[in-house]
């Protein structure tokens, strides 16, 4: 489900149920169910069968929503928060610096929501794995019952551990270990343990304060950690929307110029022809309106996540190194 | 959650098969990066030298079979020893401050030639960097002035300049991003780091996966799709008649049976069946070899259109210098429903262009315009600042999810 596409809808599938760009839902689909939301009731019998990707109509033929075959991409946008979560900048960002491809064995703590476990399953599978770790039993117990519901087992294991207190229980396997605790120095150790010796090892700290990066940067020095480099990274969105650029020439002349945007319906008929974005048109009173098609950033953005520290653990390099080839 | 729910205990696996370890081979590419920090990407091949300029050579044979990510230094007759990267120093806040430092270039008491001496006998081996930098604080007496935390940047400074340790990295997307980003970034359409991750996460690339990409950028695009692809593929659409994707020659992993290339022109193509008679008994060697080599391209031009015409691909990634929105409406007929559509352009005013015309048709849902937002740190013990200088821009993703119906 999450980590390859599916074309049709099956009886036991979650969709992602798409109202509008803010309004987003996970649905478990079962047969003889039904799904109510503020456009209408839809069953879920009617959605059975439907490729992915379809528009829904409710009963009485008014409301529609569109279901979307889910992504790790979308989840983060709906899964429900237990914790603070990782969004896709940080997500992408951590994924491409720490190499997580198809067979890599990576190990995560905490689970927390499992926002970025998803993303990780996606990239590794199928042959990778990833081991979870989650100090919170019923935060552990939800996402275990997530990664069943998502056909996810083959590719994640989750355990319920404290691992500053007991490690991962894991040695020379990990090509990756992120961690996302309140004390991640407390487990570096655990962390070099777990990592592989025979390859490059890469580690992630995700910590909100400046103070733990200090801190989770002397540890990781003193275990003999190097390269130690740290990133925020964040995107900004930015809303688009048409602006009328009226002629002061006309004002001067003693005209009357018109502020309004261009309807919607005209918009339309210039798609069909196949000529959106910038350009003119005529306003009710025939005077001309240049309009211009302009972005700007959203007026809030996500200022600050967390601090992204990262190092790599080189591996042994002696002089017993066999250097015949 | 020591019982496991019978389900998911019979799924369990015994262990996972590691990925073969990465040793520098013969033939390599990697990424060097110098004391400088500046990196540069050199092939590794047997019994060649590899110069790093002023901070020396070495012999290539040193370094295969050797691993990624360990810092070696050079020493004398081009041979390489690992050496254990110095870690953090352990300056801290003192009295001492910049109250009575004049900024004076009498201050250093080695003349140029005696520097520029001791720089040659560096490179034959004779003086180590540590020494040389020890003279140079030794020498200047504006030195014990200086505060702890300047004490240690005069001597990182200086480090940068002496010292002839490196570090080969492998390239992997990520780092061939950097490099890229940093020494030609028109080469790749300026696409940064987190930028290209975006991409990656928001066309949801998964092993299996089948991409349609257009990527103008020299293939730096693609190279990064097939690192996550193993079983499915990228189908690159592009200029001439010969994919330009020079950045695939540096990726260590062979692309074949992942990658496919269809030229525009070819896009629309009804081909023929292949034409060419059977050749006499007598043909010479040439005309035999030649009408393979032909029958060969025919059939592969041939598989290529049969997997585009399949259509149902599971996502668009796209970085053009065309205009975006008809290379995305020619290759939308091949998408899969509910697949991602991913635009980069260097520029936002492109992206905006497509962006109002998505919005406005009934195709798509989540159209996002996004700018990645990358600030890197200096870490240090009670030195942890942003970097003095960064990047302005990394590039602009437009983005949505393609559901098909009227109105494209």
């Amino acid at each position: 489900m999450f980590h390859e596409y599916k074309n049709v809808i099956e009886d036991g599938d979650t969709v992602i149920v798409y109202l509008n760009h803010n309004s987003m839902s996970p649905l478990k689909v079962e047969a003889g169910q039904v799904y109510n939301n503020r456009f209408g009731t839809f069953k879920h019998d009617d959605m059975i069968g439907l490729k992915y990707g379809s528009k829904v109509v409710n009963k009485d033929g008014r409301g529609f929503v569109f279901l979307l075959h889910p992504t790790p991409a979308l989840w983060t946008q709906v899964v429900p928060h237990r914790t603070q979560i990782l969004y896709l900048p940080d997500i992408s960002f951590i994924s491409l610096y720490l190499d997580l491809r198809p067979g890599k064995v990576m190990i995560e703590s905490g689970t927390g929501s499992g926002s970025f476990s998803h993303s990780i399953a996606r990239t590794i599978a199928p042959t990778g794995h990833l081991y979870t770790f989650e100090y919170h039993e019923i935060r552990a117990q939800t996402a275990k019952k997530e990664f069943i519901e998502h056909n996810l087992t083959s590719v994640v294991t989750i355990e319920h551990r404290d691992v500053i207190a007991n490690g991962f229980g894991k040695a020379n396997i990990a090509d990756a270990v992120f961690l996302d605790l309140p004390a991640p120095w407390d487990a570096v150790a655990a962390a070099k343990a777990a990592l592989r010796k025979d390859t490059i090892g890469r580690i992630c700290c995700f910590s909100p304060c400046i103070e733990q990066v200090q801190r989770t940067a002397l540890a990781l020095d003193e275990h003999g950690f190097s390269d130690i480099r740290m990133y925020e990274s964040l995107a900004k969105d930015y809303e688009i929307r048409n602006v009328p650029q009226p002629d002061i020439d006309e004002v001067i002349d003693g005209q009357r110029v018109s502020f309004k945007p261009v309807k919607n319906d005209k918009k339309k008929r210039k798609l069909e022809n196949g000529s959106a974005g910038s350009g003119t048109d005529t306003d009710a009173n025939g005077s001309t309106i240049k309009e211009l098609t302009v972005t700007k950033p959203t007026d809030v953005v996500r200022g600050h996540t967390s601090y992204l520290t990262f190092a790599i653990l080189a591996p042994e390099e002696g002089d017993d190194v066999d250097m015949s080839e | 959650m020591d019982a496991e729910p019978a389900a998911a205990a019979a799924a369990v696996v015994a262990g996972p098969a590691q990925l073969e370890r990465t040793v520098i081979k013969a033939g390599d590419h990697v990424i060097i990066r110098m004391p400088s920090s500046n990196t540069k990407i050199v092939c590794i091949r047997a019994d060649s030298t590899v110069s790093l300029g002023k901070f020396g050579s070495f012999n290539a044979n040193a370094l295969i079979g050797r691993t990624f990510g360990h810092t070696f230094t050079i020493v004398q007759n081009g041979q390489i020893e690992p050496h254990h990267q110095a870690g953090f120093d352990a300056a801290d806040i003192t009295s001492a401050n910049n109250q009575t430092i004049v900024d004076d270039p009498k201050s250093q008491k080695l003349s140029f030639e005696e520097i520029e001496g001791l720089k040659k006998q560096s490179l034959l081996g004779a003086v180590s960097s540590e020494e040389i930098i020890s003279s140079l604080t030794e020498n200047n007496e504006a030195f014990a002035q200086k505060t702890e935390f300047s004490k240690s940047k005069y001597i990182r400074r200086k480090q940068s300049k002496f010292n002839k340790s490196f570090v080969p990295l492998e390239t992997t997307a990520y780092n061939l991003c950097e490099f890229f980003f940093e020494v030609n970034a028109q080469k790749t359409r300026g696409v940064r780091t987190d930028t290209l991750a975006q991409m990656l996460a928001l066309a949801n690339v998964y092993a299996g996966a089948r991409v349609l990409c257009v990527d103008d950028g020299q293939g730096l695009v693609v190279g990064a799709l097939l690192s996550r692809i193993a079983g499915g593929c990228v189908l690159g659409v592009h200029d001439g008649d010969v994919a330009n994707y020079d950045v695939l020659r540096y990726i260590n992993e062979p692309t074949e049976g992942r990658l496919r290339t269809l030229a525009w022109n070819k896009l629309n193509h009804q081909q023929p069946a292949f034409a060419e008679p059977e050749l006499a008994a007598d043909a010479s060697e040439n005309d035999v070899l030649g009408r393979a080599r032909r029958l060969r391209g025919h059939q592969k031009l041939a598989d290529t259109l049969a997997e585009v015409r399949q259509g149902n691909f599971d996502a668009l990634v796209v970085s053009t210098k065309y205009a975006a929105r008809k290379v995305v409406i020619r290759l939308l007929p091949y998408l899969g429903l509910s697949r991602m559509v991913v635009v980069y352009d260097q520029c936002r005013e492109p992206l905006t262009e497509v962006y109002a015309w998505m919005r406005d048709s009934h195709a798509f849902v989540n159209v996002q315009l996004t700018e990645g937002w990358l600030r890197e740190y200096q870490v240090l013990p009670s030195r942890t600042h942003p970097t003095m200088s960064t990047s302005g821009g990394g590039g602009f993703l437009l983005s949505a999810i393609y559901v098909g119906g009227g109105g494209v």
